[in-house]
């Protein structure tokens, strides 16, 4: 969380200075790759996920039941448009230009808190990508729900980074929520595990209280239906743990402190801190804490966080940490992923690298339409045939779709002995992990953020959830495994049933279909093996008695 | 066959009158003995009990050398098979399928090769991949255990393998399956009458032989000198080549042929460890074959050559050959034979390991090639110079 907004915050100084030099396009296209703006599927993807995102997280705000309609068409080679509907709070006249038409304007990214959009460029991004794209202005429809909606365009002024609104209309009804129209080239549609279609579906998955729509360019309608009618409270902004912090972030924090002294402004802006710290801190420092914290030096800055270090804190509050809920990822999985069996599990929230509170979310769906269809189908078991083992990766329940071999959940996923828990080859199985990692600061190993750090509490703590979820899943596979050897045993028999009483009836001459049904009889019971259906059970039994 | 092993001898498993009896069996009676383990299949059904089949177990271990009727047999050790078990059902169904064709065969006078019933009973399993055989080891191996568990051979199941082996000779047979066919073996040309697969009685008939003795011989090479010279006529013989390791059929014939006609038989054979197991197949039966002894057999068969006196005695020396190391393992392991511990036969077995040295048939051409036939054997058989 701390570097979070140490990072935002600087990189909008930059930004600042930035701005008078060079043109904010410039900018943006330096620092493509950093926005996840690489790779023409990747790009569509980071679009589609901004304004989901932003949907979401309105919606979430403003205690709504999100209902979001994403469409694509493909206009020409690389070319496309995307249309997005949601039914959140909508925008003013007021506010579109800033949430639409100017980079970094967002709020969040001041705050401390949980987030979903923690990685990526904002819609805003997506307004000057698609005007450095296509040379077009987006089209935008919002309405709060009371008195008329309205209609523009926006762009936005790349030298000032300060939005243009055409066309302000107003419509002549009423409507809520936000819908935005937007043309992007050097783009490409796939359905492949990186594309837009399974960026919603996990969407979806994480988001259980979303129905979430989607019209491809080849025409098809998917639908994502909702599972619960719980909207998740919106997450609480905290205040960072001294255990969490760098010098920089206790700067940039310092001189934007209401306190008068250092201490105070420690006791206020930090979580944790109390007199007794304070009393141990300043014994640990060489300057006085009552001093302005406005003219906190950086090595007297340095000073506090070497304090910090040398200090034993009480680990952080877990409050700001919004968990789905097992049931509700049991629900979500149940009705998208549609396995056999499924178990959840939310583990309490732990700590790591000694003041990040986190939380993990295990879901293991087993069996039915678990799992990803791959080419090879040389797998052993015919049941399993042509499936391998799809991770699911979120952080505070986007989904992460891209580095995947660098994130501490296939890591960890990677690292269980599987075969322990009655699973062969993860090549070869129909299984589907979920994991959603929540944090306030979710340790990213990259700029593009896609991958979890594998800090050792991390690491653990996903080990231990997937092992717990594993041994339960074990216990269905093995009595599944049964049933199978079961029904193979039994079949087997009654395979080899008729040419064996009709071997015996033409040497003895006696009724075929007779030695069959007692053959049978003899296979179900001595062998205490299901009959194949019911009729034949009900069949069988008088005959047996009247023996 | 099998050609290692030592054999322990053990209490008689099988009477003379026992095996006289078997000998006679015809159709009617194995067709009977199949019906009657059908049977007992049905009644275990019918009484909801897992059927079962039961046949001799063959492995080296139930292998016994009985001394009082001189031949290798099996013991009485037995193996079950039950359909309601993972690891025998298919091996279970297999067996039913090779009952129920045998039965057809003996019940409608049909023969067939082992191939045939293989054929025969090839197909797909119901709404299955899966075929009844996959290949002919897996009805061989049916066939096998058929025979073993009613204790006979698969000649009398109306099945066969293979023939080899000729018959030459002053005997008259009647082929009882073909037409009442008669003929005397000395008036088919030089080549003899080529030794069927079934010898049974109901099927081949010796009706009159002219002979004193049976004079059987590994090589092809020698049975056509022995005729082109005219051995059987002159010497009142009937010759029978087997061309190598003898075939069923004919140690059948020779098994009857001595105990019908009860005719003496020499075996000529190389003087080398092949040879001399060919000879002890013929005199006491094979290791894989334990169980049909009894009908295959011939204890009293006397081996007449090639020894390494022979060597000695026309000088034979430079036309010996040297032995293989594999001849000299195979000679060892002969040596610890039940049936090969006597003194005459340890003593040329050590001889022959001794000096590394074995004798072809056709050495004795170094003599001239009317030698064997008008010296050789003629002075051997007078004078009764046999191993045992």
């Amino acid at each position: 969380m701390k570097k979070k907004v140490k990072k935002t915050i600087v990189t909008g100084d930059v930004l600042a200075k930035e701005f008078k030099e060079h043109s904010v396009a410039e900018f943006f296209k330096k620092n493509r790759q950093m926005l996840g703006l690489y790779g023409k599927v990747r790009t569509l993807t980071t679009v589609v996920h901004e304004y989901v995102t932003n949907s979401l997280d309105a919606c979430e705000e403003a205690g709504i039941l999100p209902e979001i309609e994403i469409k694509l068409d493909e206009l020409g080679p690389e070319y496309y448009q995307i249309t997005i509907k949601d039914n959140g709070p909508g925008l003013t006249k007021d506010t579109v230009g800033k949430a639409l038409g100017q980079l970094l304007a967002g709020t969040k990214f001041h705050r401390l808190m949980q987030m979903r959009g923690q990685q990526g460029i904002g819609a805003s991004g997506c307004t000057m990508l698609s005007q450095m794209t296509t040379g077009k202005a987006i089209k935008v429809i919002s309405g709060t729900g009371k008195g008329k909606a309205f209609a523009c365009e926006i762009s936005i002024d790349p030298k000032k980074n300060e939005p243009q609104i055409y066309n302000m209309r107003d419509l002549d009804r009423k409507f809520r929520g936000l819908m935005i129209q937007a043309k992007f080239k050097g783009v490409l549609y796939r359905e492949s595990a990186m594309g837009p279609l399974e960026y919603l579906r996990r969407t979806a998955i994480a988001n259980p209280h979303a129905k979430i729509i989607f019209r491809s360019p080849k025409g098809e309608k998917i639908i994502f239906n909702r599972t619960t009618t719980y909207i998740p409270k919106p997450p609480k902004p905290m205040k960072p743990h001294p255990a969490g912090v760098t010098v920089d972030d206790v700067i940039t924090m310092a001189h934007h402190t209401k306190a008068q002294k250092v201490s105070s402004f420690l006791k206020n802006d930090f979580e944790r801190i109390g007199d007794t710290a304070i009393a141990q801190i300043q014994k640990l420092v060489s300057f006085d804490l009552n001093k302005d914290p406005r003219k906190l030096t950086w090595s007297e800055a340095e000073q506090i966080v070497n304090a910090f270090k040398k200090i034993k804190f009480i680990a952080p509050s877990a409050d700001g940490l919004r968990p789905i809920g097992e049931a509700r990822i049991r629900k979500s999985l149940e009705s998208i992923v549609q396995p056999e069996y499924v178990y959840t599990l939310t583990r309490p929230p732990k700590v790591y690298a000694g003041g990040y509170p986190f939380q993990v979310e295990i879901g293991i769906a087993y069996g039915g339409k678990a799992g990803i269809t791959t080419e090879n189908n040389q797998a052993k078991e015919d049941e399993n045939q042509g499936v391998k083992v799809e991770i699911m990766r979120f952080a505070n329940r986007a989904p992460l779709l891209f580095d995947a071999g660098n994130c501490a959940i296939t890591k960890a996923v990677h690292s269980i002995d599987w075969k322990r828990y009655g699973i062969r080859d993860l090549e070869n199985v129909p299984l589907t992990i979920f994991v959603n990692f929540i944090s306030v600061h979710v340790p990213y190993t990259g700029a593009g953020k896609q991958a979890i750090a594998d800090e050792d509490e991390i690491m653990e703590e996903l080990r231990l959830a997937l092992m717990m979820c594993a041994r339960k899943t074990a216990r269905y596979i093995s009595a599944k495994r049964a049933e199978i050897e079961k029904k193979m045993k039994r079949d087997m028999f009654y395979k080899y049933i008729p040419e064996v009483a009709e071997a015996l009836s033409k040497i003895t001459k006696k009724d075929k279909n007779k030695l069959i049904k007692k053959l049978e009889w003899l296979v179900l019971n001595k062998l205490k093996l299901e009959k194949p259906e019911e009729k034949k059970v009900k069949r069988l039994k008088p005959k047996q008695k009247g023996e | 066959m099998a050609k290692k092993g030592k054999k322990k001898v053990v209490k008689r498993v099988s009477s003379k009158a026992s095996i006289r009896k078997k000998e006679l069996e015809g159709p009617k009676e194995i067709a009977e003995r199949i019906k009657k383990i059908a049977m007992e299949m049905v009644k275990e059904i019918e009484h909801g009990k897992n059927p079962r089949f039961k046949t001799k177990l063959r492995g080296r271990g139930n292998v016994v050398f009985d001394e009082d009727l001189g031949i290798i047999t099996l013991g009485d050790k037995s193996a079950t098979r039950t359909f309601l078990n993972i690891a025998h059902a298919r091996k279970f169904l297999q067996t039913t399928l090779v009952m129920s064709k045998t039965y057809e065969y003996l019940t409608h006078n049909k023969t067939a090769s082992i191939r045939e019933v293989y054929y025969e009973l090839k197909h797909t399993i119901g709404n299955t991949k899966e075929n009844t055989f996959e290949d002919q080891r897996e009805s061989d191996a049916c066939i096998v255990d058929l025979e073993h568990s009613i204790d006979t051979i698969r000649e009398k199941l109306n099945v066969h393998a293979n023939p080899k082996g000729t018959l030459y000779g002053d005997i008259t047979l009647v082929d009882r399956q073909h037409h009442n066919d008669t003929f005397n073996c000395l008036k088919l040309g030089r080549g003899g009458w080529s030794i069927m697969s079934r010898m049974e009685p109901h099927e081949i008939e010796i009706k009159k032989i002219n002979a004193k003795y049976v004079l059987v011989i590994e090589t092809s090479a020698m049975y056509e000198r022995l005729v082109e010279e005219d051995f059987a006529r002159k010497n009142k013989a009937i010759l029978v080549g087997t061309g190598g390791q003898a075939a069923r059929g004919t140690r059948r014939l020779i098994h009857r042929l001595h105990f019908e006609h009860k005719l003496p038989v020499y075996v000529f054979t190389d003087g080398d460890p092949y040879g001399w197991y060919i000879y002890s197949v013929i005199k006491q039966g094979s290791m894989a074959l334990a169980a049909h002894s009894s009908l295959l057999a011939c204890p009293t068969a006397k081996y007449i050559g090639m020894t390494l006196e022979d060597v000695e005695e026309y000088g034979l020396q430079n036309v010996t050959e040297k032995m293989k190391p594999t001849d000299i393992k195979r000679a060892k392991e002969m040596l610890a034979y039940e049936w090969f511990k006597n003194k005459p036969w340890q003593n040329e077995l050590k001889k022959a390991m001794q000096l590394k040295i074995r004798i072809e048939q056709q050495a004795l051409a170094n003599k001239s090639l009317e030698f064997v036939a008008k010296e050789y054997l003629p002075k051997k058989i007078k004078n009764k110079e046999f191993l045992p």
